[in-house]
């Protein structure tokens, strides 16, 4: 009498819990890109800041290299107007370029090198840059593990009933691919 | 020729998360059958047993997990990380960079004085978490190298092996406990119930009762190792780079420590046992043989 009962029990809690189980996966994954994007957004604002500083700190000592400030200034206000992710991934590598030539340029002016916020600064830009590259490595981790959860039996019938849709990778560009030997 | 059989790093995280399951299912049949016997013996029936046993149990596991942070910190005679300093700074970024990786807040940095290279991760929960890294360890190791090391430590808290060492601990201690207290009370000839039993069940539960602690352990240690291995391949994972670990690792075991510190306990919880003075492994130790470590992550 009492196994019955059990196994009702047990089977009442299987036929519930199941679905609950893979609602709550989903959601609990989709609210992990979100934040994951939350946060590239929060280091693009981040790098957007520095970039003043960077400009007048620079400005003094190389006067001559107007073109490669500008294309810095443009970049940045590229990425300020950028709205969708990959617009904002396209504006971010554009600063990234921008400023690799301009840190290049400065290796020709000594005093420049020598000052203590233009090192700061580029420590910093550096820094950022390498959060803004492990953010969207987050990122496409949150995506490929919330795809996996609605592709695969029996999340898809779930995801299907909540009409999720696959999340498309950021996708990065040629150039960034190869590691940078970025040596402190 | 044998085809050299491939794992993708994600295999190995998802292998290693499903032996751990294994493994502990074990380690909880093993108490319920201490606790059993501790009942049986004692001419319990075998409910009332389990409805004083576990909450026992339990106990001692929360009391063990409330094991303060603190306490690890001071032992390893750690201190927070000087921003100021350069290696110092880079150090504070790289963890930064790695808890983003692994889309967890960051965690406090410390630094201990000690000229041998080393790391650990403690703390309850992400959210309070500690990563902490020898003064060594930034001297002797490049950035990529400092970043597999930071990623096995971050790995260690995504994967919540803090907790898991805690409670396999408290599990460990409350089997040898009770273990204890069953062979004195058969010592002592206390372990007379009423009615009638079994004498081969009761020979089986004596030797079970003997047993049980040191296959406890034993299965704690491969627990522990089993979680290293994932560690390593969680942190391969996070930093895209298996080699800059493998490196490390390779540096790690030509600096054999000359004054190790913290106490024995936390010793587990670092990314090679300071107390360790050969590079060999057994079923004794916390740690795999750093060899068969660097095999694998060049491997993936």
């Amino acid at each position: 009498m009492w196994i019955w009962i059990l196994l009702i029990i047990l089977l009442f809690l299987i036929i519930v819990g199941i679905p609950v189980y893979y609602y709550n996966k989903i959601i609990r994954l989709e609210n992990r890109i979100d934040n994951a994007w939350a946060q590239i957004d929060v280091q693009l604002k981040r790098r957007a800041d520095l970039i003043p500083n960077l400009v007048k700190t620079v400005k003094g000592y190389m006067e001559h290299e107007r073109t490669v400030l500008e294309n810095v200034t443009k970049a940045r206000t590229a990425l300020m107007k950028a709205k969708t992710p990959q617009e904002n991934m396209d504006a971010n590598n554009q600063l990234t370029a921008a400023l690799k030539t301009l840190f290049a340029v400065a290796e020709n002016y000594p005093n420049l090198k020598a000052n203590e916020n233009f090192l700061q600064l580029q420590d910093e830009l550096t820094h950022t840059e390498d959060k803004i590259a492990y953010a969207r490595q987050h990122y496409n981790d949150s995506v490929l593990a919330f795809n996996n959860a609605i592709e695969t039996f029996p999340g898809n019938t779930f995801a299907r009933l909540l009409g999720k849709k696959e999340k498309e990778m950021l996708q990065i560009p040629e150039e960034s691919r190869e590691k940078p030997e970025i040596s402190f | 020729m044998l085809a050299e059989r491939r794992l993708m790093i994600e295999d190995h995280i998802r292998r290693n998360k499903r032996d751990t399951l294994l493994v502990c299912l074990f380690m909880l049949i093993l108490l319920f059958g201490v606790i059993f016997a501790f009942g049986y013996a004692l001419g319990f029936p075998p409910y009332i047993a389990m409805v004083i046993g576990l909450p026992l149990a339990l106990l001692y596991v929360g009391l063990t997990y409330s094991f303060s942070v603190q306490s690890v910190l001071s032992a390893a005679k750690a201190r927070p990380v000087n921003i100021k300093n350069r290696d110092e700074k880079i150090l504070d970024y790289k963890v930064e960079e790695l808890a983003i990786a692994a889309g967890l807040p960051k965690p406090r940095v410390y630094v201990q004085d000690s000229s041998d290279i080393n790391a650990f991760a403690t703390g309850r929960k992400p959210g309070e978490a500690v990563i902490c890294v020898t003064k060594g360890a930034l001297q002797k190791l490049n950035t990529e190298e400092l970043e597999g090391v930071i990623g096995h430590e971050m790995s260690h808290i995504l994967n919540r092996d803090i907790l898991l060492a805690t409670v396999t601990v408290g599990v460990v201690g409350a089997i040898a406990l009770i273990s204890e207290i069953l062979l004195r009370s058969f010592l002592w000839g206390r372990g007379g119930g009423r009615g009638q039993r079994n004498v081969v069940l009761l020979i089986v539960a004596i030797i079970f009762v003997i047993l049980a602690p040191i296959f406890s352990r034993l299965t704690y240690l491969f627990i522990s190792r089993r979680r290293e291995f994932l560690a390593d391949a969680n942190g391969a994972y996070l930093t895209r780079n298996p080699e800059g670990l493998a490196r490390a690792l390779e540096k790690i075991k030509a600096d054999l420590p000359d004054d190790p510190r913290g106490s024995k306990t936390v010793a587990p919880l670092y990314i090679e046992n300071p107390f360790k003075r050969s590079t060999y492994s057994s079923i004794w130790s916390t740690h795999p043989p750093i060899d068969e470590r660097i095999k694998r992550l060049r491997e993936m």
